[in-house]
């Protein structure tokens, strides 16, 4: 296996993972991509004496995988110290965590203590197993109450359906991580806001959920910042990300309606995301002129969507949404409209990045003239909308890693 | 040092340990496979590496296999393993 020496903890991760930790990687030093060939070809002279002794001579065997770590462990009772610890031991996200005693576990788990080992799913990259007690416990690191435990555990079953690609999310060097976003009468319950400030500080619940998916996805999947999990710069929605569909103020059906559940459900859905960019339109009244700059915010060049696909996704705000539908616009007719206009032109990419995407989609940027446009995904209908926040006159376009499909779960 | 009795949160892992296929002492007349990971200029590294392995030490043919894109997984990899004796690929960037 060969690499940049900048991703080596990346390929022995994969390595470990698959079963292979002797596996020999052979490093260049970083990077590769977005260099002149030749100086690549130059950087493969320095390596292959190294490449040929790695296939000539036998690796050392692993004299046995490496112990698992204690289940219990005594950690400091002063909450100061406890913090030193948790970072020292790499459980925590850098922001205070409360200690998972034995006592707070149980408190989280209820009545599902007696299913404690029941796996609810395998996390990438380390292919870790999410029993509900491992999830119990970096919710009770988060700081989440045992009414949200069932949310985490829906979103932990949510990120490892295999369309969700969570070892690319988790690996990646984009700034995407899971939003979570919460449909259905238990949203409310729990207080999870999808009203003013949805996204932003303030709100308990929106807070520990997210987080405690984030803890599970950085301990049991094993991704973590600058080893596994290789973002170039990351967003703030990797420490929590999480908000309510704003269902009231919706003038459409709400996501998990759409896809196929009864309003009376509740529902999370997961997609790889990166940080919402705000839509500011105080002047438009009417949906055509909204489009506007909807559809300006949305056709950007250096979107993974564009390239990629995907389901970007547009949270409208309720205001936003009311003069959309003011117009007899639907939730189709809005990504229909979009879809026309969030363009970018071929002659705004670079023509190394034209001929990168060629390769990796012939159909939209192989052999075409300067002057055509690229939407801002392959197709209208997979553009998600949602409703939320507050009242004023924003919205947001959250553009996704592209490579993963959004997947919507019952909260059991 | 007072102290509490918290839970790791790290969980179990699923992994078994695979032994390693035993390595030829040459590889000469030794198939080799390069599985494009898909980054920009991988193909331009794992491909002078293998032309580098034909001058150097006698090993050839080289067939290329290429990921669906680099954020997918390799679907091709039992076909690469029945069609050569050693594989290159790429991790990451």
């Amino acid at each position: 296996m060969l690499g940049t020496d900048a991703f080596v903890s990346l390929g022995q991760a994969a390595a470990r993972a698959l079963g292979m930790p002797n596996l020999q990687l052979t490093t260049v030093p970083h990077p590769i991509g977005g260099i002149d060939p030749k100086v690549v070809r130059a950087k493969a002279e320095t390596i292959v004496d190294r490449v040929i002794a790695a296939l000539t001579r036998d690796p050392a065997t692993p004299t046995t995988a490496a112990p698992e770590a204690a289940v219990v462990v005594d950690a400091p009772a002063d909450l100061d110290a406890f913090q030193d610890f948790a970072v020292a031991e790499g459980w925590s996200d850098g922001l205070p965590v409360l200690p998972p005693t034995e006592e707070r576990v149980a408190r989280l788990l209820g009545r599902l203590a007696q299913r404690r080992e029941e796996v609810v799913a395998t996390l990438a990259p380390r292919r870790g197993i999410a029993t509900l007690e491992a999830i119990a416990v970096n919710a009770a690191l988060a700081g989440a109450l045992p009414e949200h435990l069932p949310v985490i555990v829906a979103a932990v079953r949510a990120v490892a359906e295999p369309r969700f690609n969570l070892y690319a999310i988790q690996t990646t060097t984009h700034p995407c991580t899971p939003l979570l976003i919460v449909n259905g009468p238990l949203g409310g319950r729990l207080g999870i806001s999808g009203g003013a400030n949805a996204l932003g500080q303030g709100h308990r619940a929106n807070a520990v959920i997210g987080r405690g998916l984030r803890l599970c996805l950085q301990n049991v999947g094993g991704a973590r910042p600058g080893r596994e999990d290789r973002a170039t710069l990351g967003h703030g929605g990797k420490f929590s990300y999480c908000l309510a569909e704003n269902e009231a103020e919706s003038p459409w059906p709400s996501l998990h309606v759409e896809r196929g559940f009864g309003a009376g459900e509740s529902c999370v859905t997961v997609c790889g995301a990166e940080a919402p960019h705000n839509v500011n339109d105080h002047g438009s009244t009417t949906a055509e002129a909204l489009c506007l700059a909807l559809a300006g915010t949305a056709a950007t060049t250096g979107s993974n969507n564009v390239y990629l696909g995907g389901e970007p996704l547009v949270i409208l705000g309720p205001e936003h949404a009311a003069t959309l539908a003011a117009s007899g616009w639907s939730k189709a007719d809005v990504r229909r409209a979009l879809w026309e206009r969030a363009r970018v032109r071929l002659e705004r990419f670079s023509r190394e990045n034209r001929e990168r995407f060629a390769v990796i989609d012939p159909a939209r940027f192989k052999d075409r003239p300067l002057t055509d446009e690229v939407a801002l995904c392959t197709d209208a209908m997979d553009i998600m909308v949602i409703v939320a926040g507050g009242p004023g006159k924003h919205s947001a376009v959250v553009p996704t890693f592209g490579a993963t499909r959004s997947v919507t779960v019952l909260i059991e | 040092m007072k102290t509490l009795r918290v839970s790791q949160p790290f969980g179990t892992t699923n992994v078994q340990v695979q032994p390693l296929a035993r390595r030829r002492p040459s590889l000469g007349g030794l198939r080799v496979a390069i599985l494009d990971n898909g980054k920009p200029n991988a193909d331009v590294l794992l491909g002078r590496v293998a032309e580098l392995l034909v001058e150097r030490a006698g090993a050839g043919p080289v067939a290329v296999w290429r990921k669906p894109g680099s954020s997918h997984p390799a679907t091709v990899i039992d076909e690469v393993a029945a069609a050569a004796d050693v594989a290159l690929t790429g991790s990451a960037d």
